[in-house]
């Protein structure tokens, strides 16, 4: 697999909520490592671009595949199991469950055992709850998470939730990771962390990450290609340089 | 976590059931049927937690799963059984366990039934469509003159003992406390904390509704069942809506998702009319003297003061008796 294939191809995807177009005929691609990023004015589109992808909702026209096969009609618990995993604008960890629980439940879809399983607990079940757990620890150790496992998610502080928020996603074992705006909220000092650990993460796991994000700094700081959105359509794509000199992105963040 | 420890409760669950049904012979019948009347408050109880405790689906039909699973039964025992020219023995200890069996499957078939096509529903709406679940099997009973109609259904065997009730209590709450506790388990409560966070992590959150409902309708099915061979008699009036209430508030008394909670819970509101209606039978000294005070009026402010009681504990315990964790759903 040569480091340049397309991961991730969108092309001409539209989709329309009665009379408005969401997002309108957007070709784009993510290649396989990749660390892409989208950005663009508010309302341009670029939450409903993350919908279309994940299967939230499904494009009226055009097609998205992931590595290599259309995904359209598939539910977003499928899509995940194929590979594509996302964290979310507003965080969305469970609640009730532990910081642990939070990520063993994303591995569900490569668990081995089925729910019979559970309630006859024979040894090779407990097995696989063990290995679970300790696989667990391990992924929160990397973010250094791993003293709060027992702890209820939503007692973390803002920055933990968020990081608690990607180890979570990296638990589903993707090969596409989207983080829709991870830096929502941090302050100078937690955003230089976050880009260190989003390279960490694409490094680690070898993934392509698209991200979302409105911190200019974030996103030129570490994207290696840039699409850009405005009203539901791209308007342009490229290097952080080529897209920082880009007239028509200039006019879309600053007006004409 | 220790966890064949699990399993070596249900078995001492299951002895103690057995010794105890051993010596039920010189038990006060009115007492033995308040007690068993107990075990299948706990089953009623514990399954619906699975569905509105952990699963966070607002089912309000958990009496109308109970009246299928108790009519199958109970028309497994009263028609089929008689042709099959079984002995006593026979009948109580394989054919009645097949029938609960047999019960709770097609109570689980009409919680598929239900469940697969409205679980698009949420919260009230999904209530509403089990609520009239419920009162359709109610209605359809009593207009069914092959089950008894509105007179009721008479002459079921009274198979039910100690070692039924509480044996099928045991392996309710171990069942649902099993399949909670693993990681496919967890997703219940993901599903029910999230659903849109549930699904972008892989989960198939329209097959754990599912799960849980048909898993939750299969006890209260049994629970039907039991109930049925206990009281030999079967009224459609007897799981109307009221009953689904009933059931709902044990589970929220007892912390929506709380194993433990909801089978207290369970007991105490089933011993709870009871015990009011034999403190009614008492009198007080008067201290006055003259004649003792009769407590007679607590007969008849029996429900009122059922009522009274869960409105303080609402008031005084929101969250439930039980919450060690902090409470399931954030009131912000």
């Amino acid at each position: 697999m040569s480091a340049s294939a397309s991961l991730l191809q969108l092309t001409g995807v539209t989709i329309r909520f009665g009379g408005l177009t969401a997002v309108s005929s957007v070709t784009a691609d993510v290649r396989e490592g990749e660390l892409a990023g989208l950005i663009g004015p508010n309302g341009a589109g670029k939450t409903t671009l993350f919908n279309l992808i994940t299967g939230v909702y499904q494009p009226t026209d055009g097609r998205i595949d992931f590595a290599g096969s259309g995904t359209a009609g598939r539910r977003p618990f499928h899509l995940t199991g194929l590979g594509i995993a996302r964290t979310f604008q507003n965080i969305r960890l469970f609640p009730s469950l532990s910081v642990a629980e939070n990520v063993r439940v994303a591995f569900h879809r490569h668990l081995r055992h089925r729910a019979w399983h559970s309630i006859l607990r024979g040894r090779a079940f407990l097995a696989e709850e063990a290995e679970l757990a300790e696989r667990a620890l391990e992924l929160l150790g990397i973010f250094n998470l791993e003293r709060f496992r027992d702890a209820p998610a939503r007692s973390l502080s803002y920055g933990d939730q968020r990081r608690l928020e990607i180890v979570r996603a990296l638990a589903t074992r993707p090969r596409l990771l989207l983080l829709d705006e991870p830096a929502a909220g941090m302050n100078p000092s937690e955003k230089d962390e976050l880009m260190r650990l989003i390279r960490f993460v694409r490094d680690r796991f070898g993934l392509a990450v698209l991200l979302v994000e409105h911190d200019m700094k974030v996103v030129m700081g570490i994207c290696e290609r840039i699409h850009v959105l405005e009203y539901g359509r791209k308007i342009a794509e490229g290097s952080p340089a080529e897209i920082r000199a880009d007239p028509k992105v200039i006019a879309a963040y600053l007006g004409d | 976590m220790a966890i064949p420890k699990a399993q070596r409760w249900l078995l001492v669950a299951l002895v103690l059931s057995g010794a105890a049904s051993a010596v039920s012979g010189s038990i006060d019948p009115y007492f033995l049927d308040v007690v068993m009347g107990v075990g299948v408050g706990v089953v009623l109880a514990s399954s619906l937690n699975l569905i509105n405790g952990f699963t966070g689906q607002f089912s309000l039909g958990h009496a109308g799963f109970m009246a299928v699973g108790a009519y199958t039964s109970a028309m497994l025992s009263t028609v089929v059984a008689p042709r099959m020219g079984w002995g006593a023995g026979a009948l109580q200890w394989v054919f009645f366990p097949a029938s609960l069996v047999a019960g709770g499957l097609v109570a689980a078939l009409a919680g598929l039934a239900v469940g697969a096509p409205s679980l698009r529903l949420k919260g009230d709406y999904l209530a509403i469509v089990t609520l009239g679940f419920g009162e359709i099997i109610r209605v359809v009973l009593q207009n069914v003159d092959a089950v008894g109609g509105a007179r009721g259904l008479t002459g079921v065997p009274t198979h039910t003992n100690l070692l039924w009730t509480f044996g099928t209590a045991s392996l309710t709450v171990y069942t649902v406390w099993a399949l909670l506790e693993s990681t496919r388990g967890r997703g219940f409560l993901a599903v029910a904390d999230d659903e849109v966070a549930a699904e972008a992590m892989g989960l198939d959150t329209t097959r754990y509704k599912i799960t849980a409902f048909g898993i939750g309708s299969f006890f209260a099915g049994v629970a039907g069942g039991l109930y049925a061979h206990l009281k030999g008699y079967l009224n459609p009036g007897g799981f109307s809506f009221e009953k689904s209430i009933e059931i709902v508030v044990m589970v929220i008394l007892g912390g929506m998702g709380r194993h433990a909670g909801v089978v207290f819970a369970a007991i105490l509101l089933t011993l709870l009319p009871e015990g009011l209606r034999e403190l009614g039978s008492r009198s007080i000294p008067n201290p006055f003297g003259g004649p003792a005070w009769s407590l007679d009026w607590i007969k008849d402010a029996r429900m009122i003061l059922y009522s009274l009681l869960l409105i303080l504990l609402m008031l005084l315990r929101p969250e439930g008796l039980f919450h060690r964790r902090q409470p399931r759903r954030p009131s912000s």
